[in-house]
């Protein structure tokens, strides 16, 4: 009786492990799943996975299913047959050697594709070669018009910078939906791993060494029968961010959202490893441009609002400094021209020819952005290569917050400023060199005004 | 050891040799003293085993801890620090201070008795070898008590995470203990593997030819090899991590020109022959099971054999499958993309022939053989998944996600842990005499069986949804909560399991109602089974003359040609060596020195770095003084005269 239970207990735990499985695949879109690729690269390691998977099944059944076989064939079903004594066999050569060709033969078809899949998420296909890029299903311009996108890690976030049009910006990474993207991999600090699993796979960081990957993504998958507005929100005019808060509640299941991809650091890199995580988000062409065009003339330093000067003629929309003392002792202020404005005419706001372009709160958030030593770290409207902190240049613009960790909003970001070390703990701005209980960031606490201040003036940056 | 009904007689004239400079403790050493000096191979082999199976109980009391972390998403069971040591120490532990010496239990204990050896070739360093094992545990625990505890660095401690300038606790110490503790181990490692090198060549019976050796012997054989050749790399690798750590050289700190790359490959060139390092005995002690089991020889002897020397050796020309998300290149992943497919070859041809040796025979369900049919299908799976990790393509979604924990974990508890469970219930009876409950082994298994794929089978699913290896947390939204509610469910069953289980092993030894085994309770094939229950301190009153391959068997049911026969009685009697102080001291001496070098640095009181090298030299001078020690004392011994009935 034992013996049957037992055996009984071993196939059955099997099969329900198995169906359990099968079950629960049943949804597969997860956030980060790479079984649900959405481009030319991760389709193709999704393809040999699945190759390996139906292969391993099979070979699975095949001797499991012999083991099986000969278990209950040649069971001892009573107490004299198991005091018998079968033919004392040694072996089969012939048996032997169909097996490891057999073996061999099965290992040849999952390694050619192997191959195969090895050169193409190495390098980028070769734009003049049509054979391979409509193999590939690829257009010519996609490839020509790749866009080259150097990711720096640091612990603990990412750090994005677009070398063909000037910019920086960190833990979103932006991209155009239609065009191939060359990832140029490097980190300052540890190793740490570049997961895009819906999109690229992975590769690693390495100090003193500059890797390589790069995605396309596959459009059609993204907009699945959706207009490609609706598919993909752009994120320029903040639409992405509203869609991404109307849709999902940050913490809800998994709701998608076009064009959103979720990544993450693969690669332990420290105690807050697991909170470093970052977003991919799709965008159409237009979208795209008018992005890189916001993001231009943001970090651009001569596009930069210059104080007052009274010699110079003004457009509708020009933005000047202007001094303010009641932001404080020698405080300036930025002003937006309501209209064509000629030499001389001072800002002033009974005559309905300049508005103050920010409240009260985001002014002085921006001073104290600078009195509390934000700045030391964080660039804003400035490419900061080498800053310390992620560039916040149009951080009311981005979803995430705390390198993909919480949602983008008030709340979030308030929470945040008080004690960061109590959302990501080990968090370098809160742990980095030089900073000590003294520090201003670690005593926010109870400064209810002042990280108001700062909120509205991190988001007003869009 | 019942030694009152054997006669004791001086050494005769022939025997002048054994005189001794310095007192070694003799035949009728007791208790404490007993366990501290002894060379006797069963004794050192338990407590071998005895420690691992604590370190196995320590390391599984982290893995739970780490599973009820992952139970739901934003848990703050424990804080991320604690939860990176923990994993950290667990795969330190399960590797270095479970599998292996669990292993080297095994090799100790049953491969002399298996080549009708009395001891192993060098006693002495066999004593050395497990003082300095659990040195090295110690060592490597002790960290959780000093600056910043254990080490938060992984298993593999990739650099530069383990440099100085990275430290997340200002003078963490983690890192160093983890250093010292793993060159200590490894010393322990090499000692034993030279040793059975050395006995397994040297001291077979005569008549025990290579190829008439057990497989499991031939399995030690093959591991040992590889040990000595794996290594002498991570000890290279871990001299450059301290003198980085504690000289400031920089050979893995990129800012000053050292390359991360070079600590991943000394690291893997180790690392990956210490897979099957932890998986081949595991082999060999299912090879030894399953033809016991099925009452038939074993199907292609030559070529189970065969494939576990070439498993070994390809084992060292695959360590970058490790390192296929690292930046390569093309030309390089492809071809350890390709050697690592092959592998899967002579692995397979295990497995087949492990079923072959089943195929017509008369399959009886014990204990130990549940456990080996575990061990089968489990690491079949584990073999599986290996074959898609070595396609680089799949690989770069899987690295590091927890498809490849599921992965190592069916290989290595499915696989290595499964194993020498199956050896534990097949040869305890050898060990302590009695038979182990059937019932409760079987409970044992069928907990372990369960909880382990409960544990281990979703975490593929949840690694190719995203769930990264050595988070801490996870977000809710990513769907990560039912699964990890799964594992962390099948691992407190998998826990219990491996309890009762250590509970059995331990109880077997002290459970006055369980009913004696005898010689050969399983009608088993090998030599060890001609041997009493428990096997006597001399092993063998006379040396067998080996005539086959499976010669227990061969004297119960072979032919009379097949019949082992013994050499002839002398007067001299069976030569017993002496105990002796001299390993303890030694490595005393050796974790006086490691420790003096652990706290060899404090700061001045103007700030300034002091170093005191007092308590390392001291440590030192004991290790030397015992290693002179140790060859000037002098074989001494005593004689034993057994009857032809007891052995």
């Amino acid at each position: 009786m034992p013996r049957i239970i037992n055996r009984f207990s071993l196939i059955t735990a099997f099969l329900l492990t198995w169906l359990v499985l099968f079950g629960g695949c049943s949804r597969v879109d997860h956030k980060q799943s790479a079984l649900d690729p959405k481009g030319l690269v991760s389709q193709n390691q999704y393809d040999i996975f699945m190759l390996s998977v139906w292969i391993t099944i099979f070979l699975f059944c095949a001797v499991g299913g012999c083991l099986l076989f000969v278990l209950w064939k040649y069971r001892a079903k009573s107490k004299e047959e198991s005091l018998e004594i079968p033919a004392q066999s040694h072996g089969n050569s012939k048996i032997e050697v169909t097996l490891i060709l057999a073996s061999t033969i099965i290992l040849v078809i999952l390694a050619i594709p192997t191959l195969q899949g090895v050169v193409l998420m190495n390098r980028v296909p070769d734009p003049n070669k049509t054979e391979t890029l409509e193999k590939l299903g690829l257009d010519r311009s996609q490839i020509d018009g790749a866009i080259t996108v150097n990711v720096t890690g640091k612990r603990f976030f990412w750090v994005f910078e677009y070398p063909q049009y000037g910019i920086v910006t960190a833990n979103e990474l932006v991209f155009p939906a239609s065009k191939a993207v060359r990832v140029n991999l490097r980190t300052e600090d540890v190793i740490h791993s570049f997961w895009l699993p819906k999109l690229a796979g992975k590769m690693d960081l390495m100090p003193g060494q500059e890797n390589f990957l790069w995605f396309i993504a596959d459009k059609e998958k993204i907009l699945s029968g959706e207009s490609e507005a609706d598919a993909m929100p752009a994120v320029f005019d903040g639409k992405m961010r509203q869609t991404v808060f109307a849709k999902q509640k940050f913490t809800d299941e998994f709701e998608p959202v076009g064009g959103l991809f979720y990544g993450q650091c693969a690669e332990y890199c420290g105690n807050s490893h697991a909170y470093m995580s970052f977003r991919a988000l799709a965008q159409t062409d237009d979208d795209f441009d008018a992005w890189v065009e916001l993001y231009q003339s943001s970090q651009n330093p001569n596009l930069q609002p210059a104080t007052y000067n009274p010699e110079t003629d003004y457009a509708t929309g020009d933005t000047v400094l202007f001094p303010d003392d009641s932001l404080g002792e020698g405080a300036t202020r930025e002003y937006r021209a309501l209209k064509e404005i000629a030499k001389g005419e001072a800002p002033n706001l009974s005559e309905q020819s300049w508005v103050k372009k920010h409240s009260d709160d985001y002014e002085i958030g921006k001073q104290l952005f600078s009195s509390l030593q934000c700045v030391q770290c964080h660039a804003v409207n400035r490419t900061g290569i080498g800053a310390k902190g992620p560039n916040l240049t149009l951080f009311g613009l981005r979803t995430s917050l705390a390198a993909g960790w919480m949602r983008n909003d008030e709340e979030s970001l308030a929470k945040w400023l008080r004690n960061s070390n109590e959302v990501k703990y080990g968090n370098l701005m809160w742990n980095g060199e030089g900073i000590d209980d003294d520090h201003p960031l670690r005593n926010l606490e109870n400064e209810d005004k002042v990280v108001d201040q700062l909120v509205q003036y991190l988001l007003g940056q869009i | 050891m019942a030694i009152e009904s054997l006669k004791y007689v001086a050494p005769d004239t022939g025997v002048k040799t054994e005189t001794k400079t310095f007192p070694r403790p003799g035949q009728h050493a007791s208790g404490l003293v007993d366990w501290l000096t002894t060379i006797d191979h069963k004794k050192i082999g338990y407590m071998y085993g005895l420690s691992a199976l604590f370190f196995l109980l320590v390391g599984g009391l982290e893995a739970l801890l780490i599973r009820s972390q992952l139970w739901s998403h934003n848990m703050e069971v424990l804080t991320n620090r604690q939860y990176n040591q923990m994993f950290t120490m667990h795969g330190t532990t399960m590797v270095f201070l479970v599998i292996m010496p669990l292993s080297a239990a095994f090799f100790n204990f049953i491969m002399p008795l298996q080549i009708g050896a009395r001891d192993v070739a060098f006693p002495r360093m066999n004593t050395l070898s497990l003082w300095c094992f659990i040195a090295g545990g110690i060592t490597l625990n002790l960290s959780w008590f000093f600056t910043g505890g254990s080490p938060a660095i992984g298993w593999f401690g990739y650099a530069p995470l383990t440099d100085t300038r990275f430290a997340e606790v200002i003078g963490d110490m983690g890192p160093d203990f983890w250093v010292f503790s793993l060159q200590i181990l490894g010393i322990a490692s090499l000692l034993a593997s030279f040793n059975f090198i050395t006995t397994i060549i040297n001291m077979r019976a005569p008549g025990m030819t290579m190829m008439r050796m057990p497989v499991f012997t031939w399995m030690t054989l093959i591991v040992s090899f590889l040990i000595i050749l794996a290594f002498p790399a991570i000890t290279v690798a871990l001299a450059e991590l301290m003198f980085d750590r504690t000289y400031g050289t920089n050979f893995f700190d990129f800012l000053e020109g050292g390359k991360p790359h070079l600590w991943q490959h000394l690291f893997w060139i180790f690392g990956h022959p210490e897979v099957y390092i932890l998986i081949l005995p595991a082999m060999g002690i299912v090879s030894e099971i399953i033809p016991v089991f099925s009452r038939k020889p074993l199907f292609g002897y030559g070529l189970i054999i065969f494939s576990g020397a070439i498993i070994g050796f390809m084992g060292f020309a695959v360590w970058s499958h490790h390192m296929f998300t690292t930046g390569m290149g093309v030309v390089a992943t492809s071809a350890f993309s390709i050697l690592t497919m092959l592998i899967a070859i002579p692995t397979g041809i295990k497995i087949f022939n492990w079923i072959g040796t089943m195929w017509g025979g008369r399959i009886r369900f014990d204990t130990p053989m549940l456990f080996a049919l575990g061990f089968i299908t489990m690491f079949m799976i584990g073999g599986f998944t290996g074959i898609m990790h070595s396609s680089v393509p799949i690989d770069a979604q899987h690295q590091d996600t927890y498809f490849v924990v599921a992965h190592f974990h069916y290989v290595l508890i499915g696989g290595a842990l499964f194993g020498l469970f199956a050896g534990f219930y097949f040869w305890l009876p050898k060990m302590s005499g009695k038979l182990m409950n059937e019932k409760l082994g079987k409970l044992v298994f069928t907990l372990m069986f369960i909880g382990f794929n409960l544990t281990f089978f979703p975490m593929h699913y949840l690694g190719m949804i995203g769930q990264p290896r050595r988070t801490h947390s996870y977000n809710e939204g990513h769907g990560f909560e039912t699964w990890n509610q799964i594992a962390t469910i099948g691992s407190f069953i998998l826990g219990v399991g491996i309890a009762i289980g250590v509970y059995q092993f331990l109880s077997s030894f002290f459970n006055k109602k369980l009913k004696a085994a005898g010689k050969n309770p399983w009608d088993a094939r090998t030599l060890e089974w001609s041997l009493s229950s428990p096997v006597k301190e001399y092993n063998f009153s006379r040396t067998p003359i080996i005539k086959s391959r499976d010669q227990t068997w061969e004297n119960n049911y072979g032919p009379r040609d097949k019949h082992s026969q013994k050499e002839p009685l002398d007067d001299h009697g069976i030569h017993m060596p002496d105990r002796s102080w001299c390993p303890l001291i030694t490595a005393v001496g050796l974790f006086v020195m490691v420790l003096g070098m652990l706290f060899h640095q404090s700061i001045g009181p103007a700030g300034e770095l002091v170093r005191n090298y007092t308590v390392a030299i001291g440590g030192g001078a004991v290790f030397v003084l015992g290693i002179i020690l140790w060859s000037m004392e002098g074989p001494g011994g005593y004689h034993l005269f057994p009857k032809e009935s007891e052995e």
